[in-house]
């Protein structure tokens, strides 16, 4: 298996969390795996990005441009954000959620006419890049499965929905297992099988998907 | 962090961190003293070793900086006891005026020192380029380029360091520390601590004059001990291939190098000299390397370290030897290199068609037109933006009355002071230089002027420009932002937290005692969240006609949430009622507030997701419409 997934996210969101689940997946299964990883500073609501690199031929910690087979966004305009890292008809698994960040919000009300951007014009943006677009509501769903602060395990469970991920599930459940605080478990294990279903109901048609147990 | 691999007993492969690894590969080399001033990209280094404490038999400072955290080693390792410290890059100009002296004294026992450059500046204030530290001091180096090798990298270190008596450096840069792979776990044996006798040691560190000029010789003869030594080392190796070129490279620059061999299709086609001994360097090993070839490119970050030396052993070897390198303009000396760039500068070098990247980099810059930036901001609740609003109110009066200002900032979370929307700032160079320069502008300029500093950096490396400040009778303000823990790496304790390292009870430091004791006259202590009140104390202090400090103090919201969670508070959420807002936005044109965006009707809406119930907002509204949201019982 050779496989980049490039993650992105806003700081808070628990990427390093969700990367922390794949490798150790990977370690447990055998697999090699290299990333990069940029946190930024230690605030919350900067852009965070990961580079996450499976298989024998990856050497580097940085995918090349245009080389990643999946790119996994858990805020919406932080897609855009690295889109040259996604190689062309390349996945795009994102968060519905916008978070605004403060310099844009301040501009809409400092100068006239200027509007925030939304989820159809970032789409449509993509759409010149690729067609395989998963939206994924995940605070909807982290909702949904008890706990807000999950959005990062809905995202592993819409990987584990791709044929291309070749990480095996069960692995990956144990995984997060591991990794999350005890009490918060089965909560998020709600969240990773809401997000596999999402993300197969988004991509069937379009990409060879895992058939849902 | 997984503290449960570094904790491990097992014999295991795991995904490690860089700074996981190096802790697992000090640990597992009975590492017996620690200490730490935090620094991006190194902070998870001090954070895993504090986390551990309780599980290992080691002692640990958070020492108040890099200098100390150097010093608090060379005392354990004159004794004979193993040691480790780690910093960034910046923090190494600190700890050098040490440093430079280990050199001469050397130790008994192993100290390493893991010293994390930045190119690309990710985290700090310049891109310097920290390997010329190494041939200066006259302590080794190695570079690694993986989580694995860092971590057999720290070990070798402490057998070096022991072997010649000479502190011995790691050098890594961010995309090794903050790089993950699998790491194969040794085996953890650890020995008791004990105290030795320092008598029995028969022991002496002095250097100075006619001893100096005596130890200065004996550091050259054991540099040539060890340039021997790592001519033999593991660490330097070649690939073979049937060609004449030939490629020299370290550190994350070498994993690059074999991804765009791949990209070139030159997997076989190519020589590489990968080194992990970078000073002294192994002569031996690049002669032999360079000896038959026709062209060599070095791949390197930052400065043409290794290219110059490089050119000077090819001199005498292979004088018709073709270097390309930075000199030969095929690679920049500025940012940090990824897989495309070191593509296309091999290319170039050899003459060879390269599709480029630039062509899919700008395509995509054509789609990302109009999305808007996200620069770093200060956290939902953070105390910092309640000051800065106080502070800008207070200096727009004082400007109206004529009065102007220099704003002098620092390194924390207050540097983002800088960054659009606020962008303000005169000036910003390093920890504690905002009050330094503000002695010398005081005399040359006709500005009031305010400097900033947070606690961290107060007891890091401000109180001798205090004390100066005092001394001589120059007049400025100085704004102490005291959130009790060191932020921006990421929450440590430090002297304004009554914690040490490990989370054990320590004695707190009190700011403005050190103030008092050192004569400051206008001395203001107020609380960050106190924006109304607050205005009046600025106001006074940008008036006095003197030296006139503020404390303002509120502890770091994330520290804060982390407190409230563990006694079990909850996090209450405010809104905007949308029947009292008139929308007059002196929330989001003053405030900036990340939990803060318009809806639809372009009226306010906080995110409950985000808001952190600070309430700094709330007293900020002319119309008492934020409101906290009702809490069900």
């Amino acid at each position: 298996m050779s496989l980049n997934i490039f993650i992105c996210g806003v700081g808070g969101q628990g990427l390093v969390l969700l990367t922390t689940v794949i490798g150790n997946a990977c370690a447990k299964s055998g697999i090699k795996v290299v990333t990069g990883e940029m946190y930024g500073l230690s605030q919350r609501s900067g852009a965070v990005s990961v580079h996450l690199r499976i298989g024998e031929d990856a050497f580097s910690p940085l995918i090349p441009y245009g080389k990643a087979d999946i790119l996994l966004s858990l805020e919406a305009i932080e897609t855009l954000r690295y889109i040259e890292y996604l190689k062309k008809d390349g996945v795009v698994l994102m968060n519905k959620r916008i978070m605004h960040p403060p310099i844009e919000t301040s501009k809409l009300i400092t100068e006239k006419g200027s509007k925030y951007i939304n989820l159809e014009d970032i789409v449509a943006k993509l759409k010149g890049w690729t067609q395989n677009i998963a939206v994924v509501d995940a605070l909807e769903l982290a909702k949904k499965s008890g706990n807000v602060r999950t959005e990062n395990s809905v995202f592993l469970g819409c990987l584990s929905a791709l044929e291309v991920f070749g990480v095996d599930e069960k692995s990956i459940r144990e995984s997060i297992s591991e990794a999350v605080p005890k009490r918060t478990i089965e909560q998020n294990l709600k969240a990773f099988s809401l997000g596999k279903q999402s993300a197969h109901d988004s991509l069937c048609t379009l990409v060879p998907c895992r058939p849902l147990l | 962090m997984v503290l449960k691999d570094v904790l491990s007993k097992e014999t295991k492969s795991a995904f490690m961190l860089g700074n996981e690894a190096i802790v697992r590969g000090a640990l597992e080399a009975d590492v017996k003293v620690v200490a730490f001033y935090p620094g991006a990209p190194t902070s998870e280094v001090l954070d895993i070793f504090s986390a551990a404490l309780g599980s290992f038999d080691y002692q640990m400072e958070i020492a108040t900086n890099e200098k100390v955290a150097l010093e608090v080693c060379a005392g354990a390792a004159f004794a004979g006891i193993r040691s480790l410290t780690a910093m960034k890059s910046v923090g190494t100009n600190v700890a050098s005026d040490t440093l430079f002296v280990l050199g001469y004294t050397g130790v008994k026992g192993g100290l390493v020192i893991v010293m994390a450059d930045d190119p690309h500046a990710h985290s700090s204030q310049s891109e310097q380029d920290g390997r010329f530290f190494a041939p200066n001091t006259y302590i080794p180096m190695l570079e690694p380029s993986s989580p694995q090798e860092a971590k057999d990298m720290v070990k070798k270190a402490f057998e070096v360091s022991e072997r010649h008596r000479v502190p011995v450096i790691i050098r890594t840069v961010t995309r090794i520390n903050h790089q993950s792979g699998i790491v194969q776990l040794d085996e953890m044996s650890r020995s008791e601590f004990k105290k030795v006798k320092w008598k029995e040691l028969n022991e002496e560190y002095t250097t100075l004059g006619s001893v100096a000029r005596q130890k200065k010789l004996r550091m050259l003869e054991r540099t040539a001990k060890i340039a021997e030594e790592f001519d033999r080392s593991e660490f330097n190796f070649t690939k073979q291939a049937d060609s004449d070129v030939g490629v020299i490279t370290s550190s994350v620059s070498y994993l690059h190098v074999l991804e765009s061999l791949k990209m070139l299709k030159l997997q076989n086609e190519v020589n590489i000299l990968k080194l992990g001994t970078t000073y002294p360097l192994p002569k031996k090993t690049i002669e032999n390397f360079i000896r038959n070839l026709k062209k060599v490119i070095v791949v390197e970050e930052l400065s043409p370290y290794l290219e110059k030396e490089l050119c000077a052993i090819a001199k005498d070897t292979n004088p018709d030897l073709k270097v390309f390198g930075k000199k030969s303009g095929n690679f920049s000396e500025a940012w940090e290199y990824n897989p495309d760039i070191v593509a296309k500068g091999i290319a170039s070098a050899l003459d060879l068609e390269y599709g480029g990247h630039e062509t899919i980099v700008e395509e995509a810059s054509r789609l990302k037109e109009g999305i808007p930036d996200r620069y770093p901001t200060f956290c939902a609740g953070c105390p910092h933006r309640g000051t800065f609003v106080a502070l800008n109110r207070a200096l727009k009066i004082q400007v109206a009355k004529g009065q102007e200002h220099y704003f002098s900032n620092d390194i924390g979370c207050y540097s983002m002071w800088i960054f659009p929307p606020i962008s303000r700032g005169d000036s910003s160079l390093c920890m504690g230089a905002s009050v330094g320069v503000a002695n010398g502008l005081s005399h040359v300029i006709e500005e009031r002027i305010v400097a900033v500093v947070g606690d961290s950096t107060f007891f890091h490396a401000s109180i001798p420009a205090l004390v100066n400040a005092v001394h001589n009778g120059n007049k400025f303000m100085l704004l102490v932002l005291d959130n009790s823990v060191t932020a921006m790496t990421g929450q440590q304790f430090n002297p304004s937290t009554e914690f040490i390292a490990g989370g054990r009870q320590g004695k707190k430091i009190s700011i403005e005692n050190i103030c008092r004791a050192i004569g400051v006259e206008f001395l203001e202590i107020v609380d960050s969240y106190d924006v109304k009140s607050n205005v009046e104390v600025f106001r006074k202090a940008l008036d006095y006609d003197g030296l006139s400090v503020v404390v303002s103090r509120r502890e770091c919201a994330l520290y804060g949430d982390r407190n409230k969670r563990r006694r079990g508070e909850k996090i209450v959420p405010f809104y905007v009622d949308k029947e009292v807002c008139k929308r007059p936005y002196v929330c989001l044109r003053t405030f900036y507030c990340p939990a803060y965006e318009l809806d639809e009707d372009r009226q306010p809406r906080i995110s409950p997701e985000l808001c952190d119930g600070c309430s700094v907002c709330v007293r900020l509204c002319p119309l008492q419409s934020v409101k906290r949201t009702e809490v069900k019982a």
